[in-house]
């Protein structure tokens, strides 16, 4: 995704995104992997037929580590399960023609869903330091930030007034 | 050593022996290189020098089958080959700290002595095609093996019997592997590569059928080789985080860099914005993890 909206500075209808998962939405679980490399190209591949991770013996961090190779380039790679509570989403643009004002309200809808990620590395073996990995410390950040806060959490946090 | 279970050590090869160390295949763009060595007694030296190897590119495939198969079946000669896939070729060859393929080679002869060292063949002299410099090779060898006499030759396979039986060794355990090669790929494969060197037009013919604008070529294909790089304009673009790393720590090399633009690749630059979300202008817990907020999309 890109931060580009085509559009939405033309209209002002809202975006959209249906999260609820259709019959048509296809299980990609075991499925999605996060390239060490860009890929300028969007579009049906076929990657079952090319990409083939196979397991190694090794391990690190309690991470299995897997191997495959894309472009000649060796990989490494480890398969992390999203953490209860949340899942992946592919989303796709649904257009919609709201009729009265021929207004256009853009929308994503739910096209498959995930619940892990194989994340690879290139010219590294995987560890729980990586970057990618890291970023699922948001959703303990985010929990604890927005969590309902108690009178007690309020005085044990209490600055003294009197000091400042 | 070979593919069997290693017999026990024959009486001869407690006598001072020697061996002949060549390879096969370093030249093609596709299939493995395979290095073999053959080694004998001191003493069986003649009786070798009569086997009539010549030199193995010259002899025929049936011939060289046949050759090997007398080689196997000689009591008095041991063998031994390392086949190094092409999928480790294009991942040593690729990587950030390169190994190119002259220390991939010099690693496969030293570690066939090695295993011969280990099976308790009192190896006494070691002759070798040269790969690279020559007197640098053989320094290279005695240090790792410092009781061994290496001599490194040009040519070594039309001088030494040693030599040119090895080098059938490599060829005709080659030409097998090549034969019976499992592709990993489940995409439509067929099997006419031809001899796999770039000059032959049925290779060529070969690489034409199987190119893929994403996956490049099957992984049989040595995509570090100067081959692959000519059908980079039948490929779509892809852009590594290890190169863009790379070059922003060679950073003044301006010279590359403009190279690159000419042929359509995007500046360092760009490439990593384009590879992963920068998390710019958010706190440090965020930029650490290349979280940004996407509140557009």
């Amino acid at each position: 995704m890109d931060g580009r909206d085509e559009g939405s500075s033309e209209m002002e209808a809202p975006i959209a995104v249906d999260l609820s998962r259709g019959s048509a939405a296809a299980d990609l679980t075991g499925k999605v992997h996060q390239l060490p490399c860009c890929i300028k190209h969007d579009g049906p591949t076929p990657v079952s037929q090319y990409f083939k991770p196979k397991p190694t013996e090794m391990e690190v961090d309690g991470l299995k580590v897997e191997e495959a190779h894309f472009r000649g380039r060796k990989l490494h790679g480890t398969t992390v399960a999203l953490p209860r509570g949340y899942s992946g989403f592919i989303l796709g643009k649904k257009c919609h023609d709201q009729g009265n004002n021929g207004m256009n309200s853009q929308g994503w809808v739910t096209a498959a869903t995930f619940e892990d990620i194989t994340v690879w590395n290139h010219d590294a073996i995987p560890s729980k330091d990586d970057a990618f990995l890291r970023a699922f410390h948001w959703f303990t950040a985010a929990n604890a930030l927005h969590q309902t806060v108690t009178a007690e959490d309020l005085e044990s946090a209490c600055i003294d007034w009197e000091l400042v | 050593m070979g593919s069997e279970a290693p017999p026990p050590l024959p009486e001869w090869a407690s006598e001072p022996c020697i061996m002949g160390i060549d390879e096969a295949g370093r030249g093609p763009v596709l299939g493995p290189m395979v290095y073999g060595c053959l080694y004998c007694a001191l003493s069986y030296q003649k009786t070798l020098s009569t086997l009539s190897f010549a030199d193995s590119k010259t002899l025929k495939e049936e011939k060289r089958e046949e050759l090997f198969e007398n080689l196997k079946a000689d009591e008095s000669i041991g063998w031994g080959v390392d086949i190094i896939d092409p999928r480790e070729l294009s991942d040593k060859m690729l990587r950030k700290n390169k190994i190119n393929l002259n220390e991939i080679s010099h690693e496969s002869a030293m570690g066939l002595i090695r295993k011969a060292l280990n099976l308790g063949v009192l190896l006494t002299e070691v002759y070798l095609d040269t790969v690279g410099d020559t007197e640098k090779y053989r320094v290279k060898l005695s240090e790792r093996f410092p009781n061994i006499k290496f001599v490194v030759a040009k040519k070594a396979d039309s001088l030494y019997a040693v030599v040119s039986g090895a080098s059938i060794v490599a060829k005709v355990t080659r030409d097998r592997a090549l034969r019976n090669w499992m592709p990993d790929e489940t995409a439509e494969l067929n099997r006419n590569f031809g001899s796999g060197y770039p000059g032959d037009p049925q290779t060529k013919v070969w690489l034409e059928d199987h190119k893929h604008s994403v996956f490049g070529f099957p992984s049989l294909v040595r995509f570090s080789w100067g081959t692959c790089m000519s059908y980079s304009k039948d490929f779509v673009e892809v852009l590594w985080e290890s190169d863009a790393t790379d070059e922003e720590e060679r950073g003044k090399s301006s010279k590359r860099q403009k190279k690159l633009t000419s042929v359509g690749f995007t500046t360092v630059k760009e490439r990593s914005e384009d590879i992963e979300s920068s998390g710019k202008g958010r706190c440090k817990f965020f930029q650490a993890r290349k979280l940004e907020l996407l509140s557009q999309f």
